[in-house]
């Protein structure tokens, strides 16, 4: 009786594409607006997705309490109205692109995974990040 | 290839298990667990799995399916107590997963021909959804 289950969180926080690998007119080429010297922010929404039996007593696949918890303290508050760039360690050594940011939200929940959920369930199947209503990444576990 | 409909219905419910405490149901369920109930405008995405009839053009008659879900979805859960009023919520607990289960089981028997039901993505609220694909 495998059920997915899926929960969406949402964090602001700014953050500007720029390559210290690019020229700057490559910088601006490649990135568009988002290379704004002065940076620019998104309402960013995230979706996580797990996967696993139902619980016979609880109806649940996920205690959902435990998942608001991980959630909060390796996704949300680290980025929670933060300026990705100058801090946030990682992006002063890599793009803050959605796709850089997606795969640092699903290994910071991976690291964590096996204290919050002892056990083989739930399994996080898949993390999705919005960085705009059309500007959506997805990383699917294993892939 | 995979169609899929939407419907919605609205319904209350009571997240509680008699195999809890009071702390426990509290600690599991949150807010869901008021002994009084709540409830949702709850969404519903139906997929149908198969390939196009080479005449119609069509994996299904969504007429059909419309008739199939309005009869045997929208008919027991729209405007209901689910916990009292909907089989089999007076056992289980209706969280948003049973919910899922229940319905797949009640319309994939009348799914046939050359389609196949895929998945049941039920909404709970903007930020809750699952997805059941018959236990896979």
């Amino acid at each position: 009786m495998i059920v997915r289950l899926s929960k969406r969180y949402a964090f602001p926080a700014s953050h500007r594409l720029h390559s210290p690998a690019l020229t700057a007119e490559e910088n601006r080429a490649t990135y568009g607006k988002c290379n704004n010297p002065l940076g620019h922010g998104h309402n960013y929404e995230v979706e996580l997705t797990v996967r696993g039996p139902v619980d016979a007593v609880t109806g649940r696949v996920v205690d959902l309490a435990a998942l608001d918890a991980l959630a909060e303290k390796e996704i949300l508050a680290p980025f929670r109205y933060r300026n990705l760039n100058e801090e946030v360690p990682l992006f002063q050594s890599i793009v803050p692109t959605t796709e850089n940011l997606g795969r640092e939200l699903d290994r910071r929940l991976r690291a964590a995974w096996a204290k919050a959920f002892t056990g083989d369930s739930p399994v996080l199947e898949k993390v999705r990040i919005w960085e705009t209503e059309r500007n959506i990444c997805e990383i699917t576990e294993g892939q | 290839m995979l169609i899929s409909k939407k419907v919605e219905f609205s319904a209350s419910h009571v997240c509680r298990s008699p195999q809890l405490t009071d702390a426990e149901n509290e600690r599991v369920y949150g807010q869901a667990a008021n002994p009084l109930g709540h409830g949702h405008n709850y969404v519903v995405e139906v997929a149908i799995e198969g390939e196009p009839d080479p005449v119609t053009g069509m994996i299904l008659d969504l007429k059909r399916l419309k008739e199939i879900l309005e009869d045997r979805v929208l008919e027991v859960y729209d405007h209901r107590m689910l916990n009292r009023e909907v089989e089999p919520f007076g056992r289980v607990v209706p969280t948003v997963e049973n919910i899922a289960i229940d319905i797949w089981n009640r319309i994939d028997p009348h799914i046939g021909g050359r389609a196949r039901l895929h998945s049941i993505r039920v909404h709970e609220t903007g930020e809750l959804s699952v997805e059941y694909r018959g236990g896979r």
